[in-house]
């Protein structure tokens, strides 16, 4: 009974450490290609949430519909930030990023309470499917096609970035973009394609959370701070590093959370990632 | 050339010696003078360690909450005025940055940030389940002022001139600083960490001492807030907020700057508290569109602060410097 | 009339260097109240909502309503009699959720805008900055809903609480559960949920210690951050003791987590009470109403029956807002608005002083109340001593009250059947 119970609470806590890899995963690529800090992040998971919101009350439309629709605006919203104002704070300081990301955070998050008011949305439990049992531990269908789709994107990801042309060009603009231009490849337009990967990952994020989630305008600063923690924690630029970090850190709440007191999770969360980087300054993943 | 430019700096001490006086019609002018210059003090302190020494610190809340509990906790637990607390909290806020620094100072980039947030974060939380501290229902200052000690005043004039003193002697020491050896290692190590080893500059230990100075200030800021206010809760002590803000501040008039922080603050909290007041209460935080817009367009148009608008000054004319400037401070090596 | 007028303009101007003294000769056309409410912020559902009632309130007092007046005097339209029909302004301020920004707007509320009151600031901590700030200048503040006990034990002369506070919520659920345990229910464990700020820690160590004394067993405290991403770990940790009566003290955001996640997991407690808080969100009773039939909570409203002051503001409440219909929060502070408007009236005059007087006289009787108090008459230290809660039951995704008997309008069901 209580390994059963624990083995409830790992399963949670590995579908939950899932998603958190998905919207971490745009952070970790950006943080990676640019060595760009992206404090909007987190409201662009938001806004992946809203447009699942209003997809649903507009059409009706479930993730099957929210979830391209939202990949597609938040890469557009990506690219937009990176034309209008991330390609030129990108050389300066990064006091620049960290004033202007935060600056556009301010203002999506109060722009969506203006458009959408201040209170909690969210969208009917059965949307993706009831919960079932499954050789005794319990699923909500969709937190495991937000699980599993996290999984398969952040893979994707991983494999699009390690084992494609586009993906060498990336990391040759992230490695050197001097360098990189003296093979012909165009690192603005390199880095316009990751804002976009990042965005879209994003946005699928958003759109999946949303289904047994809360949406406010001010849920993105409680979504930030776990993906900040876990892709530094993973390491900068590595979306696998983002998946094994993620996973981790859901596992890790799930449990503490479990057996030590809710209060203690994120206590415990904190004290793993700053001992991660004690013993290791460049994260699980990161390149040394 | 000279005499006008003395002639400014002449008008510049006039204009902020007569402030409140010239405002004491309007309490609410009177004290947006104060709030500039409380922020200014927290994002001037910041700038020791961010600006000069070039470490991105986002876990600062963690000293300013130091400071304002230090000074609750003199009134709540001993009864004397919250004030005696803030030296207190000035020691505790060195120790506590030693022992956050020893670690987190070996990170470079936004990792050190990074840690320095989940540091601030650890310690909200934390702070939140004391019952000593009054748990997350916070600690109530003096309801009444009992004497003049208190430091609790209805007309924000008194705020001004102690704000005023300290935020003056902090920059004197700031002044002091740059010019002196420190300041000179501090741009090295801000240039380039590498560089600045290579030239014997003993890096960990200058940054750390950057860290505490930094952090001793900016507890002295979480006191003076503590008097004026007389309430604190881990939200508005420890809360990420308050420490992105003093990033922003100092970034946004000019980080390792002496007067950037200020000419940060005097900007952005007039802004704040005037939309707020003026938007605010339709209540579709408009005001934080328009905050935000600004910070953006500032950041888009001018990467290193406002002050780079103003042409910008030799670095340490005597000395010359052979480090080499990189544009991103925040390579992870 | 006219004389005294002008008698008191001419006061006024020799006195305006004193400001305050300038607010009695004030136009008399219009009075100024401020609200200082978190419009933004983690809060900012909340304060809209009350942002909305105290908007409500000034537009029945100021333009009437007919049916309304037949139970209270105020709603005959046409402003305060007492002032000869001037009519009533609310300034808004937003408190940004920050104890800081409560302080500053109000301060600006008093000097610049020269209201003769302030109302306000949802939670505890803001009200505590706030209030402060008013009990300097000598200007009465009416607090419509915060519970922190320590509000009114600081000596204040200026500050006036309608709303009841933790302890009455308290004694509430137990006489409440007392009375179930009667009828042969088990309440042998109770879980005390609730999360980790402010509202929650003081809501849950008050109901520990009455609970303690009336020798009911709380057998687990589990307390989490609000901002929580996932509640899973709670919920299989219930589901393991799964004790026969749980608490939750929450907001909307937790509250809907909590909602999802123990039908996800299939548990149910057989009474599961739910501090009001997030649970009596409109928002969350709209999303989450249908998996949560038989929640029992606490509520100073109900709507009442047809005609009643409660029944109407509601309605009008409902028109106000497309369909949100006045809950615990929102009703408060309507009521708060009233009880305020009704001493400027009878004070007769702005000055300060002469509605700090009136507040002090303050005797409202049940039936003209929104809110489901027993009366409004506030002790020396400024509290409400005759503000009471209800217990409510939310059927078909509305709340109707179940308890006490004398003011239940709907038989209690139980146990608790969710979804």
């Amino acid at each position: 009974m209580t390994t059963m119970l624990l083995l409830q609470v790992v399963v949670s806590g590995l579908l939950l450490g899932a998603v958190y890899a998905l919207f971490s995963s745009g952070l970790s690529l950006i943080w990676g290609m640019m060595n760009v800090v992206n404090f909007a992040h987190g409201e662009f998971v938001m806004l992946g949430m809203y447009t699942a919101v209003v997809v649903w009350t507009a059409m009706g439309g479930g993730p099957w519909a929210s979830v391209p629709i939202a990949a597609i605006l938040i890469a557009t919203l990506g690219v937009l930030a990176y034309f209008l104002l991330v390609r030129h704070i990108a050389r300066g300081p990064m006091l620049a990023q960290i004033l202007g990301t935060f600056g556009l955070a301010l203002f999506l998050r109060y722009g969506a309470l203006w458009v959408f008011g201040a209170n909690f949305r969210t969208l009917p439990d059965d949307l993706v499917g009831h919960s079932f049992v499954l050789g005794g531990i319990r699923f909500d269908g969709s937190r495991v096609l937000a699980g599993v789709v996290g999984f398969a994107v952040t893979v994707l990801l991983h494999l699009l970035l390690t084992r494609t042309a586009v993906g060498s060009r990336m990391l040759a603009v992230s490695e050197d973009a001097t360098a990189a231009q003296l093979m012909g490849i165009r690192p603005q337009r390199m880095q316009a394609l990751a804002w976009a990967l990042a965005g879209a990952a994003t946005g699928i994020a958003g759109a999946l959370i949303a289904t047994f989630f809360y949406t406010s305008p001010t849920v993105g600063e409680t979504l930030a701070i776990v993906a900040f923690v876990t892709v530094a924690l993973g390491g900068f630029g590595s979306v696998l590093g983002a998946l094994v970090a993620g996973l981790m850190i859901g596992v890790v709440e799930s449990l503490s959370a479990f057996l030590i007191g809710p209060v203690y999770k994120d206590v415990i969360v904190y004290a793993v990632f700053v001992l991660v980087l004690w013993f290791r300054p460049q994260g699980l993943m990161g390149k040394t | 050339m000279m005499t006008s430019r003395r002639l400014l700096q002449l008008a510049a001490i006039v204009v902020v010696l007569a402030y409140p006086i010239v405002t004491g019609g309007s309490p609410v002018w009177q004290r947006l003078g104060a709030l500039v210059l409380l922020a200014a003090i927290s994002a001037s302190a910041w700038n020791i360690v961010g600006g000069y020494a070039g470490q991105v610190s986002v876990g600062h809340a963690v000293f300013f909450g130091i400071g304002a509990y230090s000074a609750v906790v003199a009134f709540v637990h001993l009864a004397l005025p919250p004030i005696l607390g803030a030296p207190i909290g000035m020691l505790l806020s060195v120790g506590v940055a030693a022992v956050i620094g020893v670690p987190t100072l070996r990170l470079s980039g936004h990792y050190f940030s990074m840690a320095t947030i989940a540091v601030g974060e650890l310690v909200r939380v934390l702070s939140s389940t004391s019952n000593w501290l009054g748990g997350a229902q916070g600690l109530g200052g003096p309801a009444m002022p009992r004497s003049v000690f208190d430091l609790s005043f209805l007309s924000a004039l008194p705020y001004y001139y102690i704000f005023l003193a300290v935020l003056a002697g902090l920059l004197g020491l700031t002044w002091w600083i740059e010019r002196g050896r420190m300041g000179f290692y501090l741009r090295a190590i801000k240039d380039s960490e590498r560089a600045a080893r290579s030239l014997g500059v003993s890096a960990g230990r200058y940054k750390l001492y950057a860290y505490m100075l930094s952090a001793a200030f900016t507890s002295l800021a979480g006191s003076l807030y503590l008097c004026m206010f007389g309430f604190i809760d881990p939200e508005s002590g420890f809360g990420i907020l308050l420490s992105v803000k003093m990033v922003v501040m100092a970034a946004l008039g000019g980080a390792g700057q002496l007067f950037g922080p200020l000419i940060g603050a005097l900007i952005l909290v007039p802004l704040e508290e005037l939309s707020n007041s003026l938007l605010g209460g339709q209540g579709a935080g408009i005001t934080f569109v328009v905050y935000g817009a600004i910070i953006v367009i500032i950041a888009r148009f001018l990467p290193s602060g406002l002050l780079s608008l103003l042409e910008r000054r030799p670095r340490a004319p005597t000395r010359k410097t052979t480090a080499t400037p990189s544009a991103a401070s925040g390579h992870a090596d | 009339m006219v004389k005294t007028t002008r008698r008191a303009a001419m006061a006024g101007a020799a006195v305006a260097s004193l400001g305050l003294a300038g607010r009695a000769a004030a136009d008399e056309q219009t009075v100024k109240i401020g609200a200082v409410y978190p419009l933004s912020g983690n809060s900012a559902s909340a304060g809209n909502y009350e942002k909305m009632a105290i908007e409500l309130g000034a537009d029945i007092v100021n333009n009437g309503n007919a049916e309304l007046a037949k139970l209270l005097p105020l709603a005959k339209g046409g402003g305060l009699p007492g002032l000869k029909g001037a009519k009533i302004e609310v300034v808004f301020a937003d408190n940004q959720g920050t104890p800081a920004a409560g302080q500053n707007q109000t301060l600006r509320l008093i000097s610049q805008e020269k209201v003769v009151a302030v109302i306000g600031a949802y939670q505890s901590g803001i009200t505590l900055t706030a209030s402060a700030i008013a009990e300097r200048y000598g200007i009465p503040f009416v607090n419509p809903e915060s519970v922190a006990a320590n509000l009114t034990e600081r000596g204040f002369k200026w500050f006036f609480r309608v709303t009841p506070v933790a302890g009455d919520f308290a004694k509430a659920y137990s006489s409440f559960l007392k009375e179930q345990q009667a009828a042969g229910r088990k309440v042998d464990s109770i879980a005390l949920v609730h999360e980790n700020t402010e509202y929650g820690n003081s809501v849950a160590s008050v109901i520990a210690d009455v609970f303690d004394k009336d020798k009911l067993n709380v057998s687990m405290k589990v307390a989490y951050s609000a901002n929580s991403t996932d509640v899973q770990p709670q919920v299989l940790q219930l589901k393991e003791k799964n004790p026969d009566v749980a608490i939750f003290v929450s907001y909307t955001s937790d509250a809907i987590l909590y909602a999802k996640t123990m039908k996800e997991q299939n548990w149910k407690p057989a009474i599961l009470i739910a501090d009001d808080g997030g649970f009596n969100d409109p928002a969350f009773v709209k999303a989450m109403g249908s998996v949560t039939e038989g929640l029992i909570s606490r509520s100073v409203f109900a709507p009442g029956k047809p005609g009643s002051v409660p029944a109407i503001c509601d309605a009008l409440y409902k028109k106000k807002t497309n369909g949100d219909g006045l809950d615990d929060v929102s009703s408060r502070a309507l009521q708060g608005f009233f009880v305020l408007a009704d001493a400027i009236n009878r004070a007769g005059s702005t000055a300060p002083a002469k509605i700090q007087a009136a507040l002090r006289a303050t005797d409202i009787k049940p039936e003209q109340l929104v809110a489901g108090y027993d009366g409004v008459k506030f002790n020396d230290k400024g509290q409400n001593i005759l503000a009471s809660t209800l217990v409510t039951q939310l059927r078909n995704s509305q709340y109707v009250s179940v308890w006490p008997k004398s003011r239940a309008t709907h038989e209690l069901i139980l146990p608790y059947k969710g979804w």
